[in-house]
C-alpha cells in the first residue's frame, strides 16, 4: 500500500512548541519506545547506532531506545513486544528500512503486544542515511539522528486508527481467454468461485488455438488447449460472455461494477446446436483472420472447428440477406437478425487481465520485402499453412506458384530489439522458430534447405535448450548476422528469394531460398490503451501493463483487486502464460476467500461543514475516488474509501482545509519539519 | 504474402481483387459494355456501387454515368453481374465464372429467353447480323459438305438455298430489346423482355434542344429525335428497361421511367426481394410474392395449424 504525502505548508499554523513539549513533565506525555536496527552491518558499520540510541534517549517523551539486530527477525519482534509491555510503552519507533517493505511486519509486531498498529512509526536510516552516505559515516549518523528526531515528533502526535472493512462479492471476472485467461478461470472456478470470462472474439482459446503444434514437445496445439476450452464453456462456475467488450469499470476491490457490451452474433446462442447446416447454406466468402487471412470462412460461420461457446457468428459487413441460413436452421429458430447490442452489469470481486498480445505487420519494414514479394511470410502465417486444419490442408506452398519450397529462410528478430520499432525481445520467436524449422527439416530431411538467420538464440527454459541441440542436429543451417543491414530480394522470374546479411566480422552472408518466414515481434493488444483507462491501471512505455512490483508481486497491478497474467503484462511463452494465470487466480482468490477485504485506514477524511463543494479535489484525485454529492442543500464531497489511496493530494489541494489524512495531518507534518529544522536552527 | 485487396480503374475496365493465399476473387468492369444504367448499385446488398453522372459542357453529347465501386464494401456475391442487363460485369472465383449465390440459390438466375431459328434466316449476313444493335448475332453460312461460305451473296439462288446456316447468339451480354424478332423474318428469332415497365416522356417538359436520354440509350431504335418538334420520343416496344436515360435526364417530370418485373428463374431469398424492391417497387415485389406465395402461405398455415393441434393433443 503506497505511503507518504507532500503537503505545502504556508505559515504553520500555531501549535505547540517542541520546547514546550519537552518541558512537560515525560509521565503526563505520550511514552515513545526507539528500536534502532544494526541490520547486520548494512546500517551499523556506518551509522554509530550506539550514538544513535544515546541519542534517542535524550529526545522528548522517549523513555525507551535500544539497538538489536534485526529487530524485523522473529526474535526481534518478540523482544519489542515484551519491552513494549514491560515499559507500557504507547509509541513505537524503528530506525530501520524501508516501511513500504516493513511497515506491515512491525505494525502486526505492535498489535501483539495490544498497541493500535498506527501508533507504529518507522524512521528509514538504512536508505536515507547508512546507504546513500556510505564515505561520510559521522553526516551520516547526524542524518539519521535528524531522521530518528523526526520520526518521535511525529509518533508523538500519532492517533489511534480502525482498519476499514469492505465488504466483498465472491464473483471474479477473467477479462480475455486467452490461454492465461482459461487457467486463471479454472483455478478460480474449481475453487468455487463464480467467474464470468469476457472475451472480445467469437471465441476462446487466443492465439493458443490459432498455432499447429507447441515447443519444445511439438504437441499439437489445439489437443492440448482444446478440452480446456471447453472446460472452461462446460464448468458450472464459468459464463462466458464473448463476442463482448468491456465499456466501464467502477468499484473498488471487493466491489466492482463492470459495464459489458455484448456484441450481436444475430444467432441465439442458447438456439444454436453449431450444427454448421446454415454455413453449408450460406453462399457468401470473406477472408478468415483465424487463418492470418490466407484461407476463407462464409458470412455465418464459427472461425474455427473447436471454437467455444460452439456459436455461430453473422458477418454482417458481408451478409447479403438471402436468409438461406434461416431456413436451413428450420425449428431450431436460432437465427435473429433483429439482434442488437446488449448492455449487461456485473459484480464482482475482483478481475484478472489476461488480454495477450497482438502481432507487429512488418510492412513498413521495406527491407522484409513484405507484401510486395509474395513468397515472404509471417511465422503465423507460416503457422496456419503448416497446420492441417488450416487452410491449404497443412502444405506448404508459396503464394507465386503453389509450388512446395525447396528451401525456406527464418529471419529471426523483424521489428523486435530494434530501437526504432520495437526495443524489446519479442521472448517466444527463437523458439517457435526452431519449432518451424525442425518440423520442417524432420519432415522432408534432404529434401528441404532451412536456413535461421538468427542474432541471439534465446532458448533459456526447461528442455529449450536441448531442442536447440535438435535443430542443429537435423541439419539446419543456422547463420548468425547482425540486425543492421539485412535486406531481402526478390528475383522478378522465379519469385525466389535472396536473404543478405553481415555476420560478426562485418562480412557479407547470403542465403536464396524459395520461401521467407519472418518472426515479426509480438506487440501490446490493440485494446490494452482502452482498458488501461477503464481499469485505472498504467501502462509500460512498451504498451504492455504495469504490474505492482517486477519482482515479489509481478501479477498485481496498482489496484487492489485487479490482478494480471499472460502476454498483457509482457511477452511470455505458453508454459509461463499458464503458470502466471495460476499465480493471478490465487492472488485473486485472496480477496474473493475473505468475507471482507481490510484497507489502510489512511484514506481523506472530509469536513463536510468546512467543504464548500467546489470540486478542486474531486477533479485532482487521480483514483476517481472523491465525487461531489448533494446533502440536503449543500454540495459535499464524498471519499469512496475503497479506492482511496492516501495520496493526500486532495489534502493538500483543497482551498477551504476540509480534507484532512488521518495520520498525516497538518499538524503532524509541520511537527515533523520543526524537528527536522531544529538543529540547523540551534546552529546558527 | 499477406491479404491483398486491389482496384484497377482504366479506360477500358474497372477491376476489383481479393488475393488471398488460396483463392482469388476478381470482379471485372467493361466499361464499353456498360451503359451507366443503376442497375447494379440498386440492387447491390453491399451498397457498394455508386453511379455518378458526368458533368456535361454545354452544346456537347452527354456521357453515359460513370460507375464505381467501393473496394471495402464489395463482397464479390456476383448479384450485379447476375442482374446487369449488358453483361458488362463479371465476377470470378480463381477465374472461374461459377457464383455461390446461384449455386446456393441465394439468387435467381436471370432468363434471357432467346431462340433463334436458324432456317428463317436470311441467306444474307449483313441483314442478319446488323439488325442487332448491340453486334451480338454471329450467322455462319457452309455448304452441304460443311465448308464455311463468306458471302452467299456471291453465290446463284440454288446454291444460296442449299446452304446450310448456324446462328449463334451472344446470350450473356444480350439485354433482349427484341430488335432482331422484329427486323428479321418472322420466327427468324424469338425474344422475350428479360425487364418489363413503363416508359414515356413528356415532350413538353424536355428542355429546349436535349437529347441527353437519346446520346446514352446504348439501344439504337429506342429513342429518336422527331423531326416535327425536334423533341426526343420513345419506341417502348424495344426499349429493354435499363434506366440509362433516367440517370440522365436532368428534368425530373421529362421522363418516367419505371420497371415492373424481372424474369428470373423461382427463388426463395430475401437478398433477391429486397433486389427487387429496389429494381421495380413494393408494389411489384408485393405482386411477385404473392404470385409464388399462395402455395407457401397454404403450406405455412397448415403447419402452424397442425403444430396447434400437436400441442393440444
Amino acid at each position: 500500500m503506497p505511503r507518504g504525502t507532500r503537503k505545502n505548508v504556508g505559515t504553520p499554523r500555531k501549535e505547540r512548541k517542541p520546547g514546550q513539549k519537552k518541558a512537560g513533565p515525560k509521565a503526563e506525555g505520550p511514552r515513545i519506545g526507539v528500536f534502532v536496527c544494526q541490520c547486520g552491518s548494512n546500517i551499523a558499520s556506518i551509522v554509530d547506532v550506539d550514538a544513535l540510541t544515546k541519542y534517542a534517549q535524550t529526545l522528548p517523551n522517549v523513555v525507551y531506545a535500544e539497538n538489536m539486530n534485526y529487530p524485523c527477525s522473529r526474535q526481534g519482534q518478540d523482544e519489542i513486544v515484551v519491552t513494549v509491555k514491560k515499559n507500557k510503552l504507547d509509541r513505537v519507533v524503528v530506525a530501520g528500512c524501508s516501511p513500504r517493505l516493513y511497515e506491515p511486519t512491525f505494525q502486526s509486531c505492535v498489535s501483539r503486544a495490544e498497541l493500535n498498529p498506527w501508533l507504529f512509526e518507522m524512521a528509514n536510516i538504512r536508505e536515507f542515511a547508512s546507504y546513500c552516505h556510505q564515505t561520510t559515516p559521522e553526516e551520516a549518523t547526524e542524518k539519521a539522528k535528524d531522521t530518528v528526531r523526526m520520526a518521535v515528533a511525529k509518533a508523538r502526535l500519532l492517533q489511534p486508527l480502525k482498519p476499514i472493512e469492505l465488504p466483498v462479492t465472491k464473483k471474479v471476472m477473467v477479462i480475455g481467454g486467452g490461454i492465461a485467461g482459461i487457467n486463471a478461470a479454472l483455478d478460480l472456478a474449481d475453487m468455487g468461485f463464480k467467474v464470468y470470462m469476457v472475451e472480445k472474439t467469437e471465441t476462446i482459446g487466443g492465439y493458443m488455438a490459432l498455432l499447429d503444434k507447441t515447443f519444445p514437445t511439438l504437441d499439437c496445439s489445439i489437443c492440448i488447449e482444446g478440452p480446456k476450452m471447453v472446460d472452461v464453456g462446460r464448468h458450472p462456475n464459468i459464463e462466458i460472455i464473448s463476442y463482448a467488450d468491456v465499456l466501464k469499470v467502477e468499484g473498488y476491490v471487493g466491489n466492482f461494477k463492470v459495464k459489458i457490451r455484448k456484441n450481436p452474433r444475430y444467432v441465439i446462442a442458447a438456439n444454436c446446436t453449431g450444427c454448421g447446416e446454415c454455413r453449408d447454406a450460406c453462399p457468401i466468402e470473406y477472408p478468415n483472420y483465424a487463418d492470418m487471412y490466407l484461407g476463407v470462412r462464409k458470412a455465418i460461420s464459427i472461425p474455427f472447428d473447436q471454437a467455444v461457446p460452439l456459436t455461430h457468428t453473422i458477418n454482417r459487413d458481408y451478409c447479403i440477406e438471402c436468409y438461406k441460413c434461416v431456413d436451413a436452421c428450420g425449428a431450431r429458430e436460432a437465427i435473429n437478425f433483429d439482434q442488437k447490442p446488449e448492455e449487461i452489469e456485473v459484480n464482482v470481486g475482483a478481475i484478472v487481465v489476461t488480454i495477450g498480445y497482438g502481432m507487429y505487420d512488418p510492412k513498413d519494414l521495406a527491407w522484409t520485402g513484405y507484401g510486395r514479394f509474395s513468397n515472404v511470410f509471417t511465422a503465423l502465417e507460416f503457422e496456419r499453412l503448416i497446420l492441417a486444419a488450416g487452410p491449404t490442408g497443412g502444405k506448404i506452398i508459396r503464394a507465386s506458384d503453389g509450388q512446395k519450397p525447396h528451401s525456406v529462410a527464418f529471419i529471426q528478430c523483424v521489428g523486435s530489439r530494434d530501437i526504432n520499432k520495437f526495443e524489446y525481445c519479442s521472448s517466444f520467436c527463437c523458439m517457435y522458430t526452431l519449432k518451424h524449422a525442425v518440423m520442417l527439416k524432420e519432415k522432408y530431411r534432404e529434401a528441404i534447405e532451412v536456413y535461421v538467420f538468427y542474432n541471439d538464440m534465446r532458448s533459456n527454459f526447461k528442455g529449450y535448450e536441448e531442442f536447440f541441440n535438435r535443430a542443429q542436429k537435423s541439419g539446419v543451417k543456422f547463420v548468425r548476422v547482425k540486425l543492421e543491414n539485412r535486406r531481402i530480394t526478390e528475383d522478378p522470374q522465379t519469385k525466389n528469394l535472396t536473404v543478405f546479411g553481415e555476420n560478426e566480422d562485418g562480412k557479407p552472408v547470403s542465403a536464396e531460398a524459395e520461401m521467407v518466414v519472418l518472426a515479426n515481434a509480438a506487440i501490446p493488444s490493440q485494446a490494452a490503451s482502452e482498458l488501461a483507462k477503464i481499469l485505472n491501471i498504467p501502462l509500460g512505455k512498451d504498451g504492455f501493463f504495469v504490474e505492482c512490483q517486477p519482482k515479489i508481486r509481478p501479477t498485481d497491478t496498482e489496484v487492489p483487486g485487479i490482478f494480471l497474467a499472460g502476454a498483457c503484462q509482457g511477452l511470455k511463452d505458453i508454459p509461463y502464460s499458464v503458470a502466471q494465470g495460476s499465480a493471478a487466480a490465487a492472488q485473486a482468490a485472496c480477496v474473493l476467500s475473505k468475507g471482507s477485504w481490510t484497507v489502510e485506514p489512511l484514506v481523506a477524511k472530509v469536513n463536510e461543514e468546512l467543504c464548500s463543494g467546489c470540486r478542486v479535489c474531486e477533479s485532482a484525485c487521480g483514483y476517481h475516488a472523491i465525487n461531489v454529492e448533494k446533502v440536503g442543500d449543500k454540495s459535499v464531497a464524498k471519499v469512496v474509501e475503497g479506492l482511496c489511496r492516501g495520496c493526500g493530494i486532495c489534502s493538500s489541494s483543497c482551498p477551504m482545509d476540509a480534507v484532512t489524512m488521518p495520520n498525516y495531518s497538518d499538524i503532524q507534518i509541520v511537527a515533523q519539519i520543526q524537528a527536522a529544522m531544529e538543529r540547523k536552527l540551534k546552529k546558527t | 504474402m499477406p491479404f491483398q485487396t486491389l482496384k484497377k480503374d482504366t479506360a477500358q475496365e474497372l477491376s476489383l481483387e481479393w488475393v488471398l493465399h488460396i483463392k482469388n476473387y476478381k470482379l471485372n468492369l467493361d466499361k464499353n459494355r456498360c451503359a451507366g444504367c443503376q442497375i447494379c448499385s440498386l440492387a447491390c446488398p453491399k451498397e457498394a456501387i455508386r453511379i455518378e453522372k458526368r458533368h456535361k459542357a454545354q452544346g456537347e453529347k452527354a456521357q453515359k454515368a460513370k460507375v464505381d465501386i467501393d473496394l471495402s464494401k464489395c463482397n464479390f456475391c456476383g448479384i450485379c453481374d447476375i442482374l446487369c442487363p449488358y453483361g458488362a460485369i463479371s465476377v470470378t472465383v480463381d477465374g472461374k465464372h461459377l457464383l455461390s449465390v446461384l449455386d446456393k440459390e441465394s439468387f435467381p438466375q436471370m432468363i434471357r429467353d432467346i431462340k433463334a431459328t436458324a432456317s428463317k434466316f436470311p441467306m444474307d449476313r449483313d441483314k442478319s447480323e446488323d439488325v442487332c444493335p448491340m453486334e451480338l448475332i454471329k450467322v455462319h453460312f457452309s455448304t452441304a459438305d460443311g465448308k464455311p461460305v463468306e458471302d452467299p451473296g456471291s453465290l446463284n439462288e440454288s446454291e444460296r438455298r442449299a446452304l446450310k446456316v448456324d446462328v449463334e447468339v451472344d446470350k450473356e451480354h444480350c439485354p433482349c430489346c427484341g430488335i432482331c424478332e422484329a427486323k428479321l423474318p418472322q420466327s427468324a428469332m424469338h425474344v422475350r423482355k428479360l425487364l418489363s415497365g413503363k416508359l414515356a416522356i413528356k415532350s413538353e417538359k424536355c428542355p429546349p434542344e436535349c437529347t441527353d436520354c437519346l446520346d446514352v440509350c446504348p439501344i439504337n431504335g429506342v429513342l429518336y429525335l422527331s423531326d416535327d418538334d425536334k423533341k426526343v420520343h420513345a419506341n417502348e416496344m424495344f426499349c429493354v428497361y435499363c434506366g440509362a436515360c433516367k440517370v440522365v435526364c436532368p428534368v425530373d417530370e421529362a421522363l418516367s421511367f419505371k420497371r415492373t418485373r424481372v424474369n428470373h428463374t423461382p427463388v426463395r431469398s430475401g437478398a433477391w426481394n429486397k433486389a427487387l424492391e429496389r429494381l421495380t417497387s413494393p408494389t411489384d415485389l408485393t405482386k411477385e410474392l404473392k404470385a409464388k406465395g399462395s402455395l407457401k402461405t397454404r403450406e405455412s398455415v397448415k403447419k402452424r395449424i397442425g403444430l396447434k393441434g400437436e400441442q393440444h393433443a
